[in-house]
């Protein structure tokens, strides 16, 4: 492996590694806008040009391969002037609208500009107009002023999806990013394009406006949307929630990881958000006489503490969509200590695409946990079981009874079973079929692993607390464990 | 007037020279023969080495060592192609070589096929140049006729097909790379190098561009031996020079003249001194894109090498001749229009830097100038410079910075009077 | 619905006869353009996409070769197109006053093209041909050295023929 030397550090790298790439790895960073490792190297932005020993012109970094003893700056006085002066040209023809620009806070040519730039404006002359808030797909929108022609959206387009319908229309200042007549960016994956855009020229619809970056705090996640176990970031308003009555989550974006999904996220999953917050269950009910009263977790606890003690009547439905925290907690109580022998896992056949490039047709993030623990899906077993009047307890995790089985078969279910209780986050229909319905964590609330298709084991973080008074399912089954007198400590 | 031997030109005074007969009776075609039908690859790139001939599109290469990049193991085919898209504002004798001997270019294409181990050969030709491709047509499907051409190239067995392919208006697809994208259908936008063309050039293959004069040089060479050819010019220069001649001249046209021929020479007795009786002024001596000398800089041999030392460039050998009263700030207006109009649009320098540039001055044109706008225009030219993916973004800023450092004083009347120095010369003298 | 854009039977032989000349289907796309325009006088968009699926290429790599290069237009031009050179040697030798003076006498200004499609004026960046300046090219024609006098005369031929 070469060994080079940038700013005066000895860096190691394989042979075909990139200036750009060498000098990251040395926790040295290269300002660069057309420059991106998920795509081709355009060359074409030039900020990241630097000097490199014995080359007498300033060379680019993304695309200047590493060499045995290749001695780079990135700080010379020639390197830092360059640098300047290609911001200045970037910004020659850009409107400098940063007060009603989206990209406000997250822009790279407000970053560089503080980093690399910090000259005196001597621009008299007035701007080239090219085309401004442009629709050009359900969830992107254009202003082609702020555009820096980087090309990253057209190669997006070209290499990572092979819709092209993006390009650079035009030649010189005049050039201008453009969508094909009558075509829109409409693929799964549009929103990267926003992603990867390093100015405000692409905006996503769904965030636009909604929140000034500076508000939003980031946690590390994983998509619950389908079984790849995407890695995002939960991005959430941590100080304005009137902005957004109601919503804590302002956005998802995709987290880098090589083996799993790269720099992309599918837009299915991008925009699968918006459910967090929305008709929660917020307290534990309890139906008395068919009347939903709110109770206190002591009250729900003590009582259902109680059921404990028939486990041969008892039935357990467990969901892919949770934990192995949450899963494990599941299995202990029931299985373990209770004894429960109808304890199952349902899946559920979610509508939604399947690809070559992320998406996965099994649109829950935990099956293969679910399996790892040991449940099968033998649901069906469960639901014949309460019909022939062998199961009086149901514990039901997150499933609407109405959705899987319909409204008529849901209340005949329903009307075999002396107890069904039901462990959720949300409010659906179904909950009303419960005596007991317990407010369950979202994924965004809790800290836990999901097990992906292949077995990956990925950590989510909790970004906010539970809404209301919701707990995760762990916290609910160990609580209720502890009132019946079993103690389960749990290491996952 | 000093008289030299004609070689690129030989034809161009010969009436229907553009027919097969004509140039078959000149001895056309024969060197191709010779070539193809006993000499080896490595012979005669050995012998184009020597003759020191050097491309005539303007960067000046040694064209034998470029046809030696070509890989000699490569599986692939190889591919020869012609940049005939001559518009380097100030050159047309590209123009003049495709009308008036064509077979000239089409039997260059011969040699350089064989050089380099090539079937097909695309001829990549400016958009507006109608008329010449035309009659370079022609002349392809006369060369098919005789059977020099095609799949039994003299009787050897040796494929060569010449495809014509038509350009669409754009300078930049001068420039090597960007015709290749050009000639695979895309936007004329320069490659990263390297790979260069000739280990990955059109469609992925091994590839040699070669200009239509070069070409036009190969004939003569091989007829009449390397060195005959070497010793025409001057040091490492081989070989004649089509020097196209514009602007305040008596007689502007096309002069096949020595490589090294002096600049005075050229302008004073082959192009019939400056019109009208004036002074000179200033020369642009390779195009548009060479620095521009001063009347007192023009005692100077036009080859590559002597114009580089005082900072400018033979290019291609586009002369244009500027008399004592022409405003540098209109020509450098017309000269930043014209790289604003052209610039591709893909490195940022050369994309904003070119439009910003012409409105400067456009600005200081229109009498608005402001003290602080010629550094700042030197600066952005430097900015320019060296910073792209190719050689337009160090073009582009030459006549920038060449003509405000040349005529800073004529520069800085404009900017403070809002009008041309030579206006108010001439309204004194009146 | 708006029909399909077809092209002449005529015009696909001679089309598919050109990209049989080319290693990808996509080299063709310049000189498929060429002759599209030559004969039906500009690139609109159904050309634009009938091009696209003849060639078997996204629709934007169409629209971004179209607009890159000069010689495509989505108007059509007068059937007398002046192309006016503004470039170094053509300014040298009073261009400007050949534009001003023709500008006069078709009532048109650049880029502009007369109400009955007869003319069209441009000015356009250097045409290779400095030794004839001031020059023009007129549809394919080059023109040069022009004088008020010389394009008198070729707008008198013009009236003439029509």
């Amino acid at each position: 492996m070469p060994i080079l030397k940038i700013d005066g550090k000895d860096i190691e790298v394989p042979v075909g590694t990139s200036i750009i790439e060498a000098a990251k790895k040395a926790g040295i960073e290269i300002p660069h806008y057309c420059y991106h490792p998920g795509l081709s190297v355009a060359g074409n932005c030039r900020m990241c040009l630097v000097e490199v020993e014995k080359f007498p012109k300033l060379q680019i970094s993304c695309y200047t391969p590493v060499t045995e003893g290749m001695v780079v700056h990135t700080q010379s006085e020639r390197v830092k002037d360059a640098q300047q002066a290609v911001l200045e040209f970037l910004l020659v023809n850009h409107p400098l609208d940063c007060p009603v620009c989206d990209q406000s806070g997250e822009c790279e040519l407000q970053n560089y500009y503080m980093k690399y730039g910090l000259y005196d404006s001597r621009l008299m002359e007035d701007k080239v107009k090219k085309h401004k808030a442009v629709s050009i797909g359900p969830t992107v929108m254009l202003d082609g002023e702020r555009c820096v022609l980087c090309s990253r959206c057209v190669r997006f387009c070209d290499e990572v999806t092979h819709t092209h319908e993006m390009g650079i229309v035009n030649r010189g200042d005049r050039a201008e990013i453009e969508v094909a007549p009558g075509k829109e960016v409409d693929n799964d994956y549009s929103g990267n394009v926003v992603d990867i855009c390093p100015v405000g020229a692409l905006t996503d619809k769904d965030f636009r406006f909604k929140c000034r970056v500076w508000f939003l705090a980031q946690t590390p996640s994983v998509c619950p949307g389908c079984s790849r176990g995407c890695n995002i970031e939960i991005h959430w308003n941590k100080e304005r929630p009137y902005q957004t009555p109601g919503e804590r989550v302002m956005r998802l974006k995709p987290r880098f990881n090589a083996d799993v999904n790269k720099f992309w996220i599918c837009d299915e999953g991008r925009y699968n958000y918006h459910w967090i917050d929305q008709g929660r269950l917020l307290k534990p009910m309890q139906k008395r006489r068919g009347v939903p009263h709110e109770v206190s977790w002591e009250e729900a606890f003590g009582t259902l503490s109680g059921l404990f003690l028939r486990p041969q009547e008892m039935g357990v439905i467990v969901s892919t969509d949770m934990t192995n925290g949450d899963l494990a907690m599941a299995q202990q109580l029931f299985v373990s200590e209770l004894k429960v022998k109808n304890v199952a896992y349902q899946w559920i056949r979610k509508s939604g695409k399947e690809d070559e490039l992320l998406m996965k047709a099994d649109k829950t993030p935990n099956t293969r946990g679910a399996q790892a623990l040991g449940f099968e899906d033998r649901s069906g077993e469960i639901y014949e079981q309460i019909e022939k009047g062998q199961i009086k307890i149901l514990f039901l995790f997150g499933h609407n009874l109405m959705e899987i089985l319909g409204k008529d078969q849901a209340e005949k279910m329903r009307s075999h079973l002396e107890t069904l209780v039901i462990l959720g986050p949300h409010a659906h229909e179904g909950i009303n079929l419960a005596d007991w319905a317990l407010p369950s964590a979202v994924y965004a609330e809790k800290n836990g692993t999901f097990t992906n298709f292949e077995g990956r084991v990925q950590k989510i973080s909790k970004a906010f607390p539970p809404m209301g008074m919701a707990k995760s399912e762990r916290e609910i089954l160990k609580e209720m464990a502890r009132q019946a007198g079993i103690h389960i400590n749990l290491t996952v | 007037m000093k008289s030299y031997p004609k070689i690129l030109s030989k034809n161009f005074e010969v009436p229907h020279a553009q027919h097969i007969g004509v140039y078959l009776s000149g001895g056309g075609y024969e060197a191709a023969r010779k070539v193809y039908t006993s000499w080896k690859p490595e012979q005669l790139i050995e012998e184009v080495k020597k003759s020191n001939l050097r491309g005539l599109g303007g960067a000046g290469f040694s064209t034998g060592m470029k046809w030696a990049f070509i890989p000699k193991d490569s599986t692939r085919p190889h591919y020869v192609v012609v940049n005939a898209d001559e518009g380097e504002p100030g050159t047309f004798k590209d123009r003049y070589i495709l009308c008036k001997d064509p077979h000239a270019l089409v039997e260059g294409i011969l040699i350089a096929c064989f050089a380099v181990g090539s079937h097909k050969a695309f001829v990549y030709i400016r958009g507006e140049y109608v008329e010449p491709i035309r009659i370079f047509r022609e002349a392809v499907r006369e060369a098919h006729e005789k059977g020099f051409l095609g799949k039994n190239v003299f009787g050897t067995g040796y494929e060569v097909e010449i495809v014509i392919h038509q350009g669409a208006g754009a300078y930049i697809c001068g420039e090597e790379t960007a015709l290749l994208e050009s000639l695979e259908g895309k936007k004329g936008f320069p490659r990263l190098k390297p790979p260069f063309p000739a280990v990955k050039g059109v469609f992925g293959c091994p590839t040699v561009i070669n200009n239509v004069e070069t070409l036009a040089c190969l004939p003569p060479i091989v007829n009449l031996g390397a060195e005959w050819f070497a010793k025409l010019g001057c040091e490492k220069n081989g070989g004649t020079r089509l020097y196209s001649v514009s602007g305040h001249v008596n007689r502007p046209g096309l002069y096949e003249l020595p490589l090294g021929t002096p600049l005075r020479e050229i302008i004073e007795e082959h192009a019939g001194g400056v019109w009208k009786g004036r002074q000179l002024k200033a020369v642009i001596p390779g195009g548009i894109s060479a620095s521009i000398l001063r009347s007192d800089e023009v005692d100077i041999k036009m080859d590559f090498n002597s114009l580089a030392r005082v900072g400018s460039m033979l290019g291609s050998a586009g002369v244009v001749v500027m008399d004592e009263t022409t405003c540098m700030v209109t020509t450098l207006l017309v000269a930043a229009r014209f790289f604003a109009h052209e610039s591709c649009g893909q490195c940022s320098p050369c994309r904003e830097g070119t439009g910003w540039v012409l409105k400067m001055i456009e600005r200081i044109y229109e009498g608005h100038g402001r003290s602080q706008d010629l550094d700042n225009l030197l600066d952005i030219g430097k900015n320019m410079m060296g910073n792209t993916i190719c050689a337009f973004g160090d073009a582009a800023p030459t006549p920038v910075i060449s003509y405000i450092t040349k005529f800073r004083a004529e520069f800085e009347y404009h900017v403070r009077h809002g009008k041309c120095d030579l206006e108010d010369r001439s309204q004194k003298s009146e | 619905m708006q029909a399909k854009f077809q092209m002449s039977s005529e015009l696909k032989t001679e089309l598919d006869k050109i990209v049989s000349q080319y290693e990808t289907k996509q080299a063709a796309l310049l000189p498929v353009l060429n002759l599209a325009q030559e004969k039906y006088g500009s690139i609109s968009p159904e050309i634009e996409s009938w091009v696209a699926d003849y060639l078997q290429l996204p629709l934007m790599k169409v629209r971004e070769v179209v607009s890159f290069y000069t010689l495509f237009h989505a108007e059509q031009k007068g059937k007398h197109h002046f192309q006016m050179c503004r470039n170094m040697s053509c300014m040298l030798r009073g261009c400007e006053e050949m534009i001003e003076y023709l500008k006069e006498r078709l009532k048109l200004e650049d880029g502009q093209t007369s109400q009955d499609r007869c003319f069209s004026l441009s000015t356009v960046e250097c045409l290779a041909a400095c030794e004839m300046a001031p020059m023009m090219q007129l549809n394919d024609r080059y023109v040069g050295p022009l004088t008020k006098e010389s394009i008198d005369q070729i707008l008198k031929e013009i009236e003439i023929n029509n």
